[in-house]
């Protein structure tokens, strides 16, 4: 079979009657031409704006992270793959990375399936006044910037004057009171505890309005057949919104491997670098240490991981796409 | 197959037009000092003087200006002590700096000097001119590089242990003389209920400017210095681990949060000793008029200050004084560097050194007589004596040194407060990080 044949599909029978179907339209010789060249037209600016945007400092990139660039004389030479050399034998990078992994491992354990499972129990509240209450409630932290989230939870996790410890305190539990950003141990998992924060609601939104587009006549068939709620979201609410937790696994993760200002606006990626993510390790080998071209590598590295995460996840949520 | 081969062609076009600049540098343009100004046009300029009170300085200067000279325009770029950093970086890779702007001493401003980015100079501010010898000479020769000057000094800055003077009374204690008494006087103030020091962390350069003073104290001057310069340094004196070991007692015996410093910011700290809460806290001279603001307790209790005591058997020098000036560099490619250094010789008139030298904006002038009892307030007075007083001066660590081995200090204190490193490890690893530089 050839691809014509596939796209032409299978040829019916001519009708018995004297009915004749009309004749396709003759089009005019070069029309066809003509349409593709408007189409793209249509699209170049946007094609042109990601090129210049997007394509070119991509490229810009990855020649920077190839040389050795003094920003004050100016001088840039060329050192081939030294700068992913040091990279590979840079524990801070290492740690980094490790960072970023928890940081995403942990967000898809509650902006992915934390935030699905709010959602269906929101969703399947019977009464629309109190729906619209707790989406608001959840939504309201993910209205707030990142940078003014992260002032807020600094001075929650402040050692002497935070409201954590002083009510870890009241609680009677003044043993787990601790510098929450200042120790090495626990510094990054304070600022992902933020992050999940305000995350979150916004993924539970997103999770209601796809929940709201399964039919329901497939949740009435459902309870006809005796299932259960628990059941009912494993077999129908789960398959259905498949689409939409590979969407939210790409952005989650990605975003993990992104993520920058509360890391900044808390820590800085300290102590002892102990809090350091990718783009904070970016931002200082860059600005601090002033090695522009090791900072352009790690920029590299970090658009090659997101790629191939995003990549994956589209290929393992193509493979499994249900549709009713 | 033609798409694939187009994409890949702009890529390499985009490759090629990034790597033009392989070993190449802008050209070099000299500003010409000598000549007469011409007042017109847009004079650019960057200060570290963002935010309130220090914002108006600039602008009300510039507002005048532009009163005696009307085709004179002003584009001011005002930036805090954080974010200067990353700008001041941000325009020099775009090649895009300001016709003047802010510098510390030691390794930053070098870079400037190196790059053909600062204009000498030398011809209009050197100790003999008539401008030269408005400003102290030590506060020039912080800006010379090669026998040459570089910036204008605007003010100078030292730190200081300043303490709230009524706990000190109630307790019967005296301004330590020596590290023990120091320590040991903490333990008074803590049983009284008192903080004894108080210390943020947070940014970790607060722990480098302890970590600073005590190797001044700690370290010969010239194995000091030798470490100072990457071409030299191997960072192998065992004053640096009695230095560390020093301040590591300091943080457990003296401050409220010890080994959660990493998580309280400086400001945090300065509001302890404003508030009477904290007994010391160890701060520069730009600070003092903030720490004793007026209505403050700590303005009712009174303001003292004291240079931090020096520990026994110290083998460098005793009397060294950590700070240094900061300055203007004028941009040796400046179209305006006449106008630019006129503009910078009116900012450090007499009175407008006076102004900036008197609350609110309490920056000690680095001009001759400007820092006066009548203008300024007594400690920042007696903070520019003690400084000018001084057997020498030592410049912050983190702008002495190179980016690298800073870097490594900086992680290497916060891992000594936190407990996570021992005075061993970091000294190691900033050998390391120096040798990497080289």
């Amino acid at each position: 079979m050839t691809t014509n044949e596939l796209t032409r599909g299978p040829v019916l029978p001519a009708p018995a009657s004297g009915y004749r179907s009309r004749p396709a339209k003759k089009r005019r010789p070069g029309t066809s031409r003509i349409s593709s060249l408007r189409a793209l037209v249509w699209v170049l600016p946007a094609v042109l704006m990601l090129a210049v945007f997007v394509y070119l400092p991509l490229a810009q990139n990855f020649g920077f992270s190839v040389l050795e660039w003094d920003i004050y004389t100016g001088s840039q030479s060329f050192i081939g793959a030294e700068n992913y050399r040091k990279m590979f034998a840079d524990p801070v990078f290492w740690h980094a990375l490790a960072n970023n992994a928890w940081y995403s491992v942990i967000s898809i354990l509650f902006q992915v399936c934390g935030a699905l499972v709010l959602a269906a129990l929101v969703e399947g509240l019977r009464h629309d006044r109190w729906k619209q209450i707790f989406r608001v409630l959840y939504f309201i932290p993910s209205a707030i910037s990142l940078t003014v989230a992260g002032l807020l939870f600094y001075f929650i996790y402040e050692p002497e004057l935070g409201l954590l410890n002083a009510g870890l305190e009241r609680l009677g539990l003044g043993d787990l009171t601790q510098s929450w950003l200042g120790q090495e141990n626990t510094a990054i998992f304070a600022i992902i505890a933020m992050s999940q924060w305000q995350g979150f609601g916004y993924c539970t939104l997103l999770f209601a309005v796809a929940l709201q587009r399964i039919p329901s006549e497939l949740y009435e068939a459902a309870s006809i057949d005796g299932v259960g709620p628990v059941r009912r979201f494993f077999s129908v609410s789960l398959p259905l919104v498949r689409e939409m937790t590979g969407l939210m696994m790409i952005v989650t993760v990605s975003g993990a491997f992104q993520v920058f200002n509360e890391v900044m606006v808390m820590t800085t990626g300290g102590p002892n670098n102990s809090s350091q993510v990718l783009g904070t390790w970016l931002y200082r080998s860059g600005f601090v240490r002033n090695d522009f071209g090791y900072a352009a590598a790690i920029a590299t590295a970090i658009f090659f991981i997101t790629l191939s995460l995003a990549l994956l996840q589209l290929w393992i949520s193509r493979k499994r796409r249900v549709e009713w | 197959m033609l798409k694939v081969r187009q994409i890949g062609l702009a890529a390499v076009a985009a490759m090629a037009v990034t790597l033009t600049g392989c070993g190449s540098s802008a050209p070099q343009e000299t500003a010409d000092l000598a000549a007469e100004p011409e007042y017109s046009g847009t004079l650019s300029i960057l200060t570290k003087f963002g935010g309130e009170p220090l914002e108006s300085y600039f602008s009300d200067l510039a507002s005048e200006y532009m009163q005696m000279h009307p085709d004179v325009q002003f584009e001011l770029i005002q930036e805090t002590d954080q974010s200067i950093k990353d700008k001041t970086k941000t325009l020099t890779a775009s090649q895009a700096l300001p016709d003047i702007y802010f510098t510390w001493a030691g390794d930053w401003a070098a870079n400037f000097v190196d790059a053909g980015l600062a204009a000498d100079l030398t011809p209009v501010i050197e100790p003999g001119t008539e401008w030269g010898d408005t400003f102290g000479e030590a506060s020039l020769s912080a800006f010379q590089y090669d026998g040459k000057y570089y910036a204008v000094p605007l003010y100078n800055n030292g730190k200081f242990m300043g303490y709230n003077e009524k706990i000190f009374t109630e307790l019967g204690i005296e301004p330590p003389t020596g590290f023990d008494e120091l320590i040991s006087a903490c333990g008074t103030i803590r049983d009284a209920g008192y903080e004894p020091i108080a210390f943020g962390n947070k940014d970790g350069w607060p722990a480098l400017h302890y970590l600073q003073q005590l190797f001044a104290y700690n370290v010969p001057q010239d194995t000091l210095q030798a470490d100072f310069d990457p071409e030299t340094a191997t960072w192998e004196d065992e004053g640096y681990i009695r230095s560390l070991e020093q301040f590591s007692t300091l943080v457990t015996e003296c401050t409220g949060s010890g080994a959660d410093s990493n998580g309280v910011l400086y400001t945090t700290a300065q509001q302890a000793l404003a508030e009477g809460r904290a007994a010391m806290y160890y701060q520069e001279i730009l600070e003092f008029d903030t720490s004793a603001a007026e209505g403050t307790p700590l303005s009712k209790d009174g303001f003292g200050i004291f240079p931090l005591p020096v520990p026994a058997g110290a083998k460098g020098d005793p009397g060294a004084i950590e700070g240094s000036p900061e300055g203007y560099i004028i941009n040796a490619r400046s179209e305006r560097a006449a106008l630019a250094a006129d503009f910078m010789e009116f900012v450090t008139e007499s009175a407008n050194a006076s102004t900036l030298s008197a609350p609110p904006y309490g920056q000690p002038s680095a001009v001759v007589g400007a820092v006066t009892a009548d203008s300024s307030s007594p400690s920042v007075v007696k903070g520019i004596e003690m400084v000018n007083d001084a057997s020498s001066t030592v410049i912050w660590l983190d702008s002495v040194t190179v980016p690298d081995v800073a870097d490594a200090w900086l992680a290497g204190g916060e891992a000594l407060i936190s407990g996570d490193s021992t005075p061993e490890e970091i000294l190691s690893s900033v050998q390391a990080a120096s040798e990497a530089s080289k």
